[in-house]
């Protein structure tokens, strides 16, 4: 479904992905975590080609792109097979809730605008924003801003939803409400990549969880292997400051 | 006329209004789109026209407006004339348009690129991960949130531009100033204070009319609020 080889990355002379190969299979949900600033959010940005990997080949559905020799074709048809998720949600502020979720069904896909509103509306109605859906961006919380920004990455039917750190500028108060949404959508078998902070989250949700660190994968594997029998120092160390329940139950 | 009185001077200056709303309105067209085409230049960093760009906008804005006339009228044509076209077709006229377009345009290119700067860099990345493509993008997303914000700027510069149109006579364009100028030669100068009051007078009925227009059109712009600390009021 997913697949990366050797990804290599650099930000002017920082280096921040050093040589990444990733396999994702259809439906799975995938789990990054790690220290901050070892290019989780970047892996994820490499799908839709939001940042310019410099060397790696990618697989992704059908299509098979090598990033040296990528074009503006392959970069669009990249993103409109997938969806993303945004840390600060990103809505469009000069829409409402519903143009948001409308808008790339009727501009990138095609869509008749009845055709949309409906579906839009059944997506609103799943992430339980229905009643507001002419107001603007603005006047929403952050949990409903990202609750409506869930709704429009479910719009585009992508094949892969990419969650790049969906609570962290979330009130503590709100963060259930956006993890309980990103639950149903994980139920619905669509496959997901997601970047996060919440250690029980990660471990609920996913069926596979990858320990980044310094641009490398350090370690992958189920929830069951990562968070109780790693064998890797490196990561029993960085979840034993992060997974606070696992460093007491240790002890 | 020795001794006209003010609806003379304010019908004589009539007659020749015709060309002051030539000058400003054919500049304010040329100049919005001059300004749109450099500040797509600069916020898409092409280079060369780039540094160009950002030359020609300092230049405009650092030199005083009736030299920037002077140079068009006297310094451009030997110029088109050396290489081999024919400079007839510049009058006085066609050098204040051409000068004050430049002018109103290299004043723009900064009102709207901090406009489009103000929309943050996320919409850009949700537009782009969706798959818009940038005419789209541009249509649907940056344009209309980039307008609301600009809308103030380009009303003072509209402004800026109404009142510099006062200055073409120095070329010899006989525009509402220039009729003036000349009426009160005609009388020794001794209508000198009512006749420019006059002036005065039509000048801020037009400013008026600007600030009106724009006003109309933040009002239409208004219905969604800016998060970035620009709020348009009321919404």
């Amino acid at each position: 479904m997913l697949e990366f080889k050797n990804l290599k990355l650099s930000f002017g002379n920082k280096k921040v992905l050093k040589g990444v190969d990733l396999n994702v299979n259809k439906g799975d949900v995938v789990t990054f975590i790690g220290p901050s600033g070892t290019g989780k959010t970047t892996i994820l940005k490499c799908v839709n080609y939001l940042v310019e990997p410099n060397e790696g080949n990618m697989h992704l559905a059908d299509m098979s792109v090598d990033f040296k020799k990528i074009n503006k074709k392959d970069i669009l048809s990249l993103r409109r097979k997938t969806a993303m998720v945004f840390q600060q949600f990103n809505l469009f502020k000069n829409k409402t809730v519903v143009e948001n979720v409308m808008d790339a069904q009727i501009v990138v896909h095609n869509k008749s605008k009845s055709e949309a509103y409906e579906k839009s509306m059944e997506l609103l109605d799943k992430v339980g924003m229905c009643d507001k859906e002419n107001e603007y961006p603005s006047k929403l919380s952050g949990g409903q801003q990202q609750r409506v920004s869930i709704a429009r990455a479910l719009a585009v039917n992508p094949e892969i939803v990419l969650f790049d750190e969906p609570t962290s500028a979330l009130d503590p108060e709100l963060v259930n409400d956006v993890l309980s949404v990103i639950e149903k959508v994980a139920k619905t078998g669509v496959t997901i990549l997601l970047v996060t902070h919440e250690m029980d989250f990660a471990r609920k949700i996913s069926n596979k969880v990858v320990f980044m660190e310094n641009g490398y994968v350090v370690e992958e594997g189920s929830p069951e292997q990562i968070f109780e029998n790693s064998q890797n120092e490196r990561t029993k160390q960085f979840l034993s400051k992060f997974y606070l329940k696992e460093a007491v139950s240790a002890k | 006329m020795l001794n006209p009185t003010i609806t003379e001077i304010l019908l004589s200056l009539m007659q020749v209004s015709y060309i002051t709303l030539i000058v400003l309105v054919v500049s304010a067209i040329c100049g919005l789109i001059l300004g749109t085409i450099l500040t797509i230049i600069v916020v898409k960093k092409i280079p060369v026209l780039k540094q160009i760009t950002v030359t020609f906008s300092s230049f405009t804005r650092s030199v005083p407006i009736i030299i920037q006339l002077f140079i068009v009228f006297y310094a451009l044509p030997p110029v088109i004339e050396s290489m081999g076209f024919s400079t007839t077709y510049i009058t006085a006229t066609v050098a204040s348009i051409v000068a004050l377009s430049l002018y109103h345009g290299g004043y723009l290119v900064e009102v709207f690129r901090a406009a489009y700067r103000a929309l943050d860099k996320g919409q850009h990345e949700a537009a782009d991960s969706m798959g818009y493509t940038p005419i789209q993008k541009f249509r649907r997303i940056t344009l209309p949130q980039t307008i609301p914000v600009a809308l103030p700027g380009w009303g003072n510069a509209l402004i800026h531009l109404i009142h510099d149109t006062s200055l073409v006579f120095a070329l010899g364009v006989v525009d509402i100033m220039g009729r003036g100028q000349l009426i009160a030669a005609s009388s020794y100068g001794m209508n000198q204070v009512k006749i420019f009051l006059i002036i005065a007078a039509i000048y801020i009925v037009l400013t008026f009319l600007s600030d009106a227009i724009i006003r109309f059109f933040e009002k239409k712009n208004k219905k969604f609020k800016l998060d970035s600390g620009l709020n348009t009021k009321g919404a």
